[in-house]
């Protein structure tokens, strides 16, 4: 079947302002928090992003640097400094940060925390910009 | 950190706190709002619609042939729920609208309003303070497919829908009965809903076009756009048979708008079976695990296994079991939490029986977390478990289990060698019942939520209901 015009309108706006990236963060901040009141607490959220968006403070990241670095080392259990390219894909995977373009090609570099620390920055920020 | 080497494990907490505040629900509601109405500047919308808080109100639509007792249903359902009434005639002598006015002149010369007119009607009044806080009930809107159509590309979605149906018959005749209360527009019948006082008799009046032709007539034109009405709403439909008595037809309304619908929100079943010994739950328990693939914890078997075992709880539980005592509660909660605790239990979900046996065990419970999100309590008249229970026998050679009555063993030299479990004996189980039916009251006051079962069916019928049980989301009950 093929897909309808609004449904095509739908997924484009979803892709614009990167709603999915948004809603996962809500989500998981809820669960990781557990608030009392959900509902206070995403508003309190959704304001803290508006404010930054407008003043151009800088947003509250889910994860910070030390998240990223000790995200690293437990990845890179044998302490060589380096992660594998399946590794690699799979942490984006789970933060969130993967998008299906296929922008990740396996250049036979290896992956170090700095190119790392520096490609979830880089996600992130533009993740941000859209909001 | 990724799912390579090891699968991740989730804190328990999150998906309770998930189930408890209905996240999934929150999100998905949410995302249906942006998606509908698109906003350019999507967050201020989501703060706003989040401080609406309306997720739960009532959107109901009624829908029903002339003379089904549509009106009346609304306008009881409105009262009990508390919600805005919209029907064509309060919609279009709603004095504060300009489209009100337009549509006012068409309603007093009798001529058919315009789809597009009514609709936005519809959205003018819909958009209103108090249809936004306490919920709007529709009553015989949308008439056609066109405004059906209409409705739902404004975004106006009613979570239930009831249609109410009757033979044509019937109604004709009903509607010959039908007498209007000028003050308060309540709708009486001649026959089966005459008002008690006589002021308001004296009062009815006997509305127009209510004669045998004219009736036919509206239905004519009624079963032909309902079928076209139907499949707007698919799962959301739900046809009540009018041909009953009107209280009748509301409690079966009313049921069916506090039911929730079945969410795709990820669910851990962890279900607890209480009932007196006897009442099925070992089995129900067995056939769940079988077929949910949930953990099926039996608490008289995980004590029987530990002193099996011979592990350190099983060396302190031998003694209690020695003498033929109950095994103290805090002894029981120990050897519980180590099996709860473990992965499987948390990933897979449990079924628990067995305990609790009373409200403080049952509060010890809650205090280590482990809160099920089903509790069934299966119902057992007496004499049934009675039957079921002191006519169990065991052949010692084979060791098959049979019963006298249920399943007999086939040749009379089996018979003759069946021996009893003394725990089966009259008085043993009466002891047993007697200490269930003594802390009832306080456990079905603290699961306030559970669900009662008839237990005295075959075991099939009890596991479908139980299963309807834990499929379908609580219903909500009005405060």
């Amino acid at each position: 079947m093929e897909t309808s015009n609004r449904e095509l309108q739908a997924a484009e706006y979803l892709e614009r302002h990167r709603i999915k990236e948004l809603v996962s963060y809500l989500t998981s901040a809820l669960l990781f928090f557990r608030p009392e009141k959900p509902r206070e607490y995403l508003i309190s959220l959704l304001e803290r992003l508006r404010i930054a968006k407008v003043t151009g403070v800088a947003f509250p990241f889910f994860m910070d640097n030390s998240n990223i670095v000790a995200m690293f080392e437990m990845m890179d259990s044998s302490g060589r400094g380096t992660i594998s390219f399946v590794q690699y894909k799979e942490a984006l995977k789970t933060l969130g940060l993967y998008t299906e373009d296929g922008d990740l090609k396996d250049d036979g570099h290896i992956i170090t925390l700095d190119k790392f620390k520096e490609e979830v920055n880089k996600r992130m920020k533009e993740i941000w910009s859209a909001f | 950190m990724d799912s390579t080497t090891a699968p991740h494990r989730i804190p328990p907490e999150m998906p309770q706190y998930g189930e408890e505040n209905h996240i999934f629900e929150l999100m998905q509601n949410m995302l249906e709002q942006l998606l509908i109405h698109q906003p350019e500047d999507p967050i201020p919308f989501m703060i706003q619609h989040l401080h609406k808080d309306n997720d739960n109100v009532p959107r109901i639509v009624i829908l029903g042939p002339p003379a089904s007792g549509k009106t009346t249903i609304a306008m009881w359902l409105c009262k009990h729920l508390n919600s805005s009434l919209l029907t064509l005639e309060n919609l279009v002598l709603n004095e504060f609208s300009f489209t009100a006015t337009k549509a006012r002149r068409l309603y007093l010369q009798r001529k058919t309003i315009p789809s597009a007119l009514l609709v936005q009607l519809i959205q003018e009044r819909l958009a209103e303070e108090d249809c936004i806080k306490r919920g709007w009930i529709l009553d015989g809107i949308p008439e056609t497919r066109e405004q059906a159509l209409r409705i739902q590309t404004l975004g106006i979605t009613p979570r239930h829908v009831i249609v109410l149906s009757a033979p044509d018959t019937v109604l004709i005749e009903r509607n010959l009965g039908k007498r209007i209360d000028p003050q308060t527009g309540e709708i009486y019948h001649t026959t089966f809903d005459w008002p008690p006082e006589s002021e308001i008799q004296n009062r009815l009046m006997v509305p127009e076009d209510i004669s045998e032709l004219e009736t036919a007539q509206k239905l004519l034109e009624y079963h032909r756009n309902i079928v076209r009405v139907i499949p707007s709403y698919p799962k959301i439909l739900k046809v009540i048979s009018a041909d009953q008595p009107c209280v009748d037809v509301f409690y079966q309304a009313l049921t069916y708008v506090q039911s929730n619908h079945r969410t795709n929100a990820p669910f851990t079943p962890r279900v607890l079976l209480l009932g007196p010994v006897g009442s099925g739950k070992s089995l129900q328990a067995a056939l769940l695990a079988q077929k949910y693939r949930l953990v099926n914890v039996c608490c008289g078997q995980l004590l029987k296994e530990a002193v099996a075992d011979r592990t350190t709880f099983g060396e302190l539980v031998q003694p209690f079991f020695e003498k033929e005592m109950a095994v103290p509660d805090g002894l029981l909660m120990k050897v519980l939490s180590q099996r709860l605790d473990q992965q499987d239990c948390i990933q897979k979900g449990w079924v628990l029986h067995g305990v609790p046996r009373d409200l403080d065990q049952a509060h010890l419970l809650k205090s280590l977390g482990y809160n099920p999100n089903r509790v069934f309590f299966l119902n057992v008249p007496f004499d049934s478990i009675m039957e079921r229970l002191t006519l169990r026998r065991i052949d010692p050679v084979t060791g098959e289990r049979y019963h006298l009555m249920y399943k007999p063993p086939p040749t009379m030299e089996i018979q003759a060698r069946l021996l009893q479990n003394p725990k089966d004996a009259e008085e043993q189980v009466k002891l047993k019942m007697d200490l269930f039916y003594r802390n009832l009251a306080d456990l079905e006051q603290l699961y306030g939520s559970a669900i009662t079962v008839n237990g005295d069916q075959d075991p099939y019928t009890v596991f479908e209901y139980i299963e309807s049980g834990i499929i379908n989301p609580l219903p909500k009950k009005i405060p």
